[in-house]
């Protein structure tokens, strides 16, 4: 870690404060509790993505009943609707959508150049074409902390450059890696509240351990308040994905929050977690919801499908969100054969569907802590697997297997 | 209620002050056992499959006093009897279709063949039978499923068959028709569910309420002479079709409760509808207006206003540009959820980002809005204030509720009438439109946000800048 150069930055203050409270014995995993400007949200964490300021149908207060404490909003869809204008005048987005939990947003450059056709990246930053008029445009990190700070979020992620982690074109991955550094000192620059909004660093480097390894080491010394892992989940294999995470998380200080992003299915969760990552996002299980599909211990199940229409128990037995608890218990007591009669249909169906997945990412996260605090992780995941695959261990996933390997774990011993 | 009818239905329904039995405005209390009773005049909130559209079952529960639940049969309604509406177990007097509902226990549910408002089917009604419209096509519900199905689901009341011609004006002969077939299904149904022959411990619980059909008394004479007598004792309430058909009740029937399943184009129209007597009614402009991004802004009475004043909206299209950087509640002082939490500059955003918050935050704020409204509208009433406050309101009001400006929720085949050959298409295209030359327009229709301004707009968002 290179210290020398501290002096000459900008000095970074932060406006969270990171406590650990337990380390897994044999994993890497640990519990914590990030403290942020609008409460304290236990680590490890999984936060729904409410991308245009509103989670698919719910109210703000059906999402604090999940338990939620921090939730995402995208940057590139704020900033096109309503747009910096308003947000200033509004006050920010959470005086937009009227939530008083904490936020965190990315910065817009992902969308840029997954949404957009012919975007092109520079040194200057990300050059696209306006697709309504053809004209070219150029979005700058300074743009991108500029509309953050409008915005308002609880955290805020450096403008990066982001290329697909499987382009074979490594001076080109190397180059991005190098830029993500270089648009990290303007954003640090650019920021204006660091008091009251959280810059976190994305590191990038593609599948190439050693570039990771270099990124972790120039940006640990810039001295952001959190850490990102970026560029992954971009359809590398899921081997790829998990020693790119290890490596990241064995060159990181133990004292910051770890943010491995657009990260996922429960299965990558629980290993990235014993890979030694904290926080995680995903649009899955809401969008998975509007097409009828629900997250159960047993992996997912769709409600569309007609074998549901005559089962008349809940989606998930013993399930405490409100669409599963029974009506004696303050829940709604809906069936599969409800859900399958209103979703896809009724834009209730997805409402009620969203509850029950995103509180059952919620309440994995809960637990999955809960068993790092009390140091029986492994078997936790040990469970976690056999529940998916019904204790066919010939079934389990190879990358798991290999990943958890790495960190000490031999998930295939009982 | 008439002591006879004490066996049959459990539901009572009692006039409050001494209103002339047929063609004044009302206030009464509409109670059954073990649910909230209905203050009347009141709405009754139209469903979509069993949920009031866009409220989750926790909001309606939590956030809203809706109080009762209008439900369709043909919803539920798959392939014939194989529908699970009739397979969910159930214990004795536990209601089937509340249950799958998931609808909570002391609401009282109303059940009529067809959704409000319903689909115009191609095939004709019969004998025996209507047409109705599932979600898998349309079919025929017989007389005799639709007893069976009451048996089975045990609403709390039943809207009775009616042989409904929809769409179009029907001939003469056809009415006659109409008028003998609606005889014979409900002749039929009550001898089925309440008559002597049947078992005292079989009888049905549900209350009866036989449909008006929207034409001339004196084309109906027949029929409505026998609701007089032979089936005055069975009868719960009254469903009639149109507002005309309140002038033509007879005093005998002025006790039972009416329930009027139209669709009143706004509060004028409901007004009027109340002072011909109407009790309960269905309003599809509820649902409609916050699926077009209008928030109901009046109240009855009507507020005082100076002569000579511009007539007050009925509403606020949420889609203007005027309310992106508003953030006062939608309706001053108004305690609805989205009232309370939120503020125009949300809902604003919301719809132009097409997010499914938007259309439930507005019904609730809707519902709301007509909640006070018909507390309103019961208060004035027994005041005896109601003509004038009437006449206040279709002074100081519009007449109409804003156009709708913006597209709303996609909808279901089941929610509209099938699009005839040579229509537009009524939802724009989602797949297979991967030519480059519609690439543009799908970015400008897709549900994820593409900069919909061009390159000055996007520089003065400070989204980025040109070059």
């Amino acid at each position: 870690m290179s210290t020398a150069t501290d002096s000459t930055r900008k000095s970074m203050p932060s406006a969270l404060t990171f406590e650990r409270h337990a380390k897994c014995s044999t994993t890497k995993a640990r519990a914590s509790t990030l403290q942020l400007p609008h409460g304290s949200v236990p680590l490890p964490i999984f936060m729904p993505v409410a991308t245009q300021a509103s989670l698919k149908g719910l109210t703000y207060d059906q999402l604090r009943d999940t338990g939620c404490m921090l939730c995402l909003n995208n940057t590139y869809h704020l900033g096109l609707k309503p747009g910096q204008e308003v947000l200033d005048a509004v006050g920010g987005s959470h005086k937009l959508q009227g939530w008083d939990r904490n936020l965190l947003t990315d910065s817009g450059g992902f969308q840029m150049v997954s949404l957009l056709k012919l975007a092109t990246v520079t040194e200057e930053g990300v050059r696209f074409l306006s697709p309504h008029d053809g004209s070219p445009m150029l979005l700058t990190p300074e743009h991108s902390i500029s509309l953050q700070n409008s915005i308002g979020s609880d955290i805020i992620m450096q403008l990066d450059d982001v290329i697909a982690t499987t382009s074979p074109d490594h001076a080109r991955i190397k180059e991005a890696m190098e830029r993500s550094i270089r648009w990290l000192d303007r954003c640090i620059d650019e920021h204006k509240y660091p008091e009251r909004q959280n810059l976190f660093c994305i590191i990038q480097g593609g599948l190439d351990l050693e570039l990771r390894k270099q990124c972790c080491e120039e940006m640990v010394a810039r001295d952001t308040p959190g850490i990102a892992i970026g560029g992954l989940s971009g359809g590398e294999a899921k081997e790829e994905f998990c020693r790119v995470v290890h490596t990241c998380t064995n060159n990181l200080p133990e004292t910051k929050p770890r943010y491995v992003m657009g990260v996922g299915y429960p299965e990558d969760i629980v290993v990235a977690v014993a890979l030694g990552a904290d926080m995680f996002d995903c649009v899955w299980p809401t969008r998975t919801a509007r097409f009828g599909q629900a997250i159960v211990t047993s992996g997912t199940m769709n409600l569309r499908n007609k074998c549901f229409a005559d089962d008349f128990t809940p989606i998930e037995e013993g399930c405490t969100c409100t669409t599963c608890r029974p009506v004696d218990q303050g829940g709604l007591g809906v069936t599969k054969a409800y859900m399958h009669h209103v979703t896809a249909k009724e834009t209730v169906g997805a409402h009620l569907l969203s509850i029950h997945n995103v509180h059952f990412m919620l309440n994995l996260m809960g637990n999955l802590r809960q068993a790092i605090i009390e140091d029986r992780y492994p078997a936790f995941i040990r469970e976690f697997f056999s529940n998916i695959y019904e204790g066919d261990k010939s079934k389990y996933p190879k990358w798991a297997v290999g990943a958890l390997r790495g960190v000490g774990m031999d998930l295939l011993s009982d | 209620m008439n002591p006879e009818s004490s066996q049959a239905p459990e539901m009572t329904f009692s006039v409050l002050g001494s209103a002339a039995p047929v063609l004044a405005p009302r206030v009464g209390k509409l109670a059954i056992p073990g649910r909230k009773a209905i203050s009347t005049p009141h709405y009754l909130p139209v469903t979509s499959r069993g949920v009031v559209p866009h409220i989750s079952n926790d909001n309606v529960r939590n956030e809203t006093s809706i109080n009762s639940f209008y439900v369709g049969l043909e919803d539920f309604i798959e392939k014939s009897h194989k529908s699970p509406v009739y397979r969910i177990p159930a214990e004795e007097n536990e209601s089937r279709l509340r249950k799958f509902m998931c609808a909570p226990a002391d609401i009282p549910l109303i059940m009529s063949p067809r959704r409000f408002p319903p689909i115009p089917c191609p095939p004709v009604n019969t004998e025996t039978s209507i047409a109705i419209s599932t979600c898998d096509g349309f079919r025929q519900l017989s007389a005799d499923h639709y007893l069976d199905a009451i048996h089975k689901l045990t609403p709390d009341i039943i809207v009775g068959l009616a042989d409904m011609v929809l769409g179009r004006q029907p001939g003469n002969k056809r009415r006659g028709k109409m008028v003998d077939r609606t005889h014979a299904y409900t002749r039929d149904a009550l001898e089925r569910l309440y008559g002597a022959a049947v078992a005292e411990d079989k009888k049905c619980k549900a209350a009866y309420f036989a449909p008006i059909l929207p034409l001339d008394n004196t084309q109906q004479s027949l029929y409505l002479d026998d609701l007089e007598t032979e089936f005055r004792d069975h009868l719960s309430g009254l469903a009639l079709y149109e507002s005309a058909s309140l002038s033509f009740i007879p005093e005998s029937l002025g006790a039972l409760p009416r329930l009027l399943i139209d669709d009143p184009s706004g509060p004028h129209d409901v007004l009027r509808e109340v002072s011909l007597g109407a009790d309960l009614m269905t309003l599809p402009f509820i649902g409609n207006s916050s699926d077009a991004g209008i928030a109901f802004d009046f109240t009855f009475p009507a507020p005082p206003q100076e002569e000579g004043e511009p007539p007050l909206a009925l509403g606020m299209d949420m889609w203007e540009a005027q309310y992106a950087r508003d953030v006062s509640a939608l309706r001053e002082g108004c305690e609805c959820y989205a009232c309370r939490k939120h503020h125009r500059a949300y809902l604003n955003h919301l719809l132009n980002a097409k997010e499914m918050t938007a259309w439930a935050l507005l019904q609730m704020h809707n519902f709301h809005v007509m909640d006070r409204f018909f507390q309103g509208v019961q208060a004035s009433i027994q005041a005896g204030t109601f003509e004038r406050d009437v006449d206040a309101f279709n002074r100081v009001y519009a007449l109409t509720l804003p156009e709708r400006t913006g597209p709303g929720p996609r909808l279901r085949g089941y929610q509209l009438p099938a699009a005839g050959p040579n229509e537009p298409r009524r939802t724009t295209r989602v797949y297979g439109r991967l030519e480059d030359a519609l690439q543009k327009f799908q970015d400008s229709q897709s549900s994820i946000a593409t900069p919909d301004t061009d390159a000055e707009g996007l520089e003065k968002h400070g989204f980025a800048e040109k070059i």
